[in-house]
């Protein structure tokens, strides 16, 4: 650009000032706090003990944190399988000349994603609810068991997790679709009618066509999903609260309920950092792993 | 589990067609018998995909319905068959839950309104500014901004709950009415500015350059020649933030004592922890809640959709 026309320094630097604070104050001032709390023994009252590395100490050592971090990474597996995978499917299934009313499947499955997670953690409860719920009575109708007999859903440790997921799962498997659906519909359609005239089943077409040609999205969505799930809080919260016991606790939640529900501030300012350490790590990590894919895969298409 | 395995197996089921080409009806009047089988395993193909498609499609609204018709329901008849219509509908839930004072659902809907609109008022603005100057003015600095957005993009924003907390308590800054702009406004604003900065980027600088030339001031240029470019970004940037702040939780949750301050989810919570005996009036008041949204929802689906789609993949 013109030299002439960059503003003056005094100018920049008015325009930028209130965002800028804003910004500074709510992202980087709690992160120094907490790192410095973290040092502390503090349970939010006046007095604060240091400590040193002790909460770190405790935290390596806290089977609750790591369970936690367990279910979060169970929640990003099963949401990468349940979403992504099922939206692939629907999105070639919506795709296929055979189905008809794309535009209505299209507006009606992403409408989940736009309601608050607490209010699908409601939704949820109401259909898992013994006596109440929805779950239950069309059980008791197909094998005519009493209500009484069927299981509280949500108080069996052993399957908490997944009743937990699977409405995390279907809320966004809509927003997935939309997502891939925009990338197939961008892709020429040519290349899908000449794969079918060389009589490439739909698998195939599916497999070794739609696949590779979306795949950076895919990666983009994989993202997403781990992003997602890192700071998997509200329908948890709604829905469980993390229990029974801590079976379905995630890492934020357990942050919170240290923080607040113990006031344990200064341990839980070291949950918080590790919250931190732990989600960027795992993002890099996933970012690194798909980086390497994508550059293998583009190697091996140049030498084709 | 159960979803995943019906379309999967439709979609094996797919004509293997070897032979004859898919998807044209051959131009000869006497249809082969091949093609006439294939015709119809189309059919049924049709019938298999478009009843997988719309199972999924009904269970994504199936909910509000159930709960929209159960809300006419007394608690004693919904607690009987928690399935069946309404035999006598009534609306006697919604008079009780927006008339009586005791209910908390008006205000916080006043609140999340205003901490809404406050929000992308601030995130649209402050987005536009600080994307065009990242994108097009080469200052000190520059680029540590970009970078420190780009950590606030990356931020596991709950690993900031607790903190934020603790310094707005020591700053005084909790239990007010603007207390929620700040984290919403902060972390709403690295997509928005991230978006404008790759918008910008198919702009050419000849627009401003130009703009210069004829005598316009910087400011001018900025507000009545970039802004109108930029619009479209800026739409898709609030769209999404709508959606973010009007459904926020987490931060509302920790920040806000206060009941009068209290934002539509956090009120909801309590409702519904008051009323856990009587699901007619939970739902009644999670519908009246919601209403705004889905008015808003169906009536740019179009729009929000798209935009939704625009800021996950360019975001």
């Amino acid at each position: 650009m013109l030299d002439s026309i960059k503003p003056k320094g005094r100018v920049i630097f008015l325009y930028l000032l209130a965002p800028v604070l804003i910004y500074m104050f709510t992202v980087f001032v709690p992160l120094v706090a907490a790192l410095y709390f973290s040092f502390f023994e503090w349970k939010g009252g006046p007095h604060m003990k240091f400590n040193g590395v002790a909460n770190y100490v405790e935290l390596l050592k806290d089977g609750t944190f790591w369970q936690a971090f367990g279910h979060n990474a169970y929640l990003i597996v099963a949401c990468i399988i349940g979403q992504i995978g099922i939206a692939f499917v629907f999105v070639l299934i919506i795709n296929s000349r055979l189905v008809k009313l794309k535009n209505i499947h299209r507006v009606f499955v992403f409408f989940p994603s736009t309601i608050a997670a607490v209010s699908i953690g409601f939704i949820w409860t109401m259909i898992y609810d013994q006596r109440r719920g929805i779950l239950n009575h069309i059980i008791a109708n197909v094998t005519h068991k009493s209500i009484k007999d069927l299981p509280i859903w949500l108080n069996n440790p052993k399957t908490v997790m997944l009743l937990v997921a699977i409405p995390l799962i279907w809320q966004y498997i809509g927003y997935y679709m939309v997502i891939l659906f925009s990338a197939i519909s961008s892709v020429d359609p040519e290349i899908f009618e000449v794969a079918e005239l060389d009589g490439a089943t739909a698998i195939q077409r599916a497999i070794h066509i739609t696949f590779p040609l979306i795949r950076d999205t895919l990666l983009v969505c994989v993202t997403l999903c781990i992003a997602g799930n890192m700071k998997a809080f509200d329908s948890i919260y709604t829905l469980t609260s993390g229990g029974p016991g801590n079976a379905s606790n995630v890492m934020a939640l357990y942050g919170y309920n240290v923080s607040f529900k113990q006031s344990n501030m200064g341990y839980g300012s070291a949950i918080s950092i590790g919250i931190f350490v732990l989600s960027l790590g795992v993002i890099l990590i996933s970012q690194l792993l798909t980086a390497k894919k994508s550059e293998k895969k583009e190697r091996i298409e140049d030498e084709i | 589990m159960k979803s995943k395995n019906t379309p999967t197996h439709s979609t094996r089921n797919a004509p293997v067609d070897k032979n004859s080409p898919a998807g044209e009806v051959s131009p000869k009047y006497e249809l082969s018998k091949e093609d006439k089988e294939r015709i119809a395993r189309d059919r049924v193909l049709s019938v298999v995909l478009n009843a997988a498609m719309w199972l999924f499609t009904i269970t994504c609204f199936f909910p509000m319905i159930w709960m929209f018709y159960s809300s006419l329901k007394s608690k004693m008849e919904f607690n009987k068959d928690v399935i069946s219509l309404p035999a006598a509908p009534s609306f006697s839930n919604y008079i009780t839950i927006l008339t009586e004072p005791q209910y908390n659902v008006v205000r916080p809907m006043l609140n999340s309104l205003r901490t809404t609109v406050a929000s992308l008022v601030l995130i649209v603005a402050f987005s536009f500014i600080l994307g065009y100057m990242i994108s097009r003015i080469g200052f000190k600095g520059n680029r540590a901004l970009y970078y420190a957005l780009l950590v606030g993009m990356l931020i596991p924003i709950h690993s900031l709950l607790v903190p934020i907390y603790v310094v707005f308590k020591h700053f005084n800054l909790n239990d007010k009415w603007f207390t929620l702009l700040f984290p919403y406004v902060s972390f709403g604003l690295p997509m928005g500015v991230f978006l404008v900065d790759s918008f910008m980027k198919g702009i050419p600088t000849a627009m401003e350059e130009a703009a210069a030339m004829g005598g316009s001031s910087f400011h001018r240029t900025l507000f009545t020649v970039i802004l109108p470019i930029c619009r479209p970004i800026l739409v898709t940037t609030a769209i999404i933030q709508t959606f973010v702040c009007w459904n926020e939780f987490s931060f509302a949750l920790v920040l806000l004592q206060d009941p009068a301050l209290q934002t539509v989810p956090l009120a909801m919570t309590q409702f519904t922890g008051q009323f856990s005996s009587d699901y007619p009036r939970i739902m009644a008041g999670m519908l009246i809640t919601m209403l705004p949204v889905v008015i808003f929802y169906f009536g740019f689906s179009k729009q929000i959709i798209e935009g939704m789609v625009a800021g996950a993949v360019k975001g």
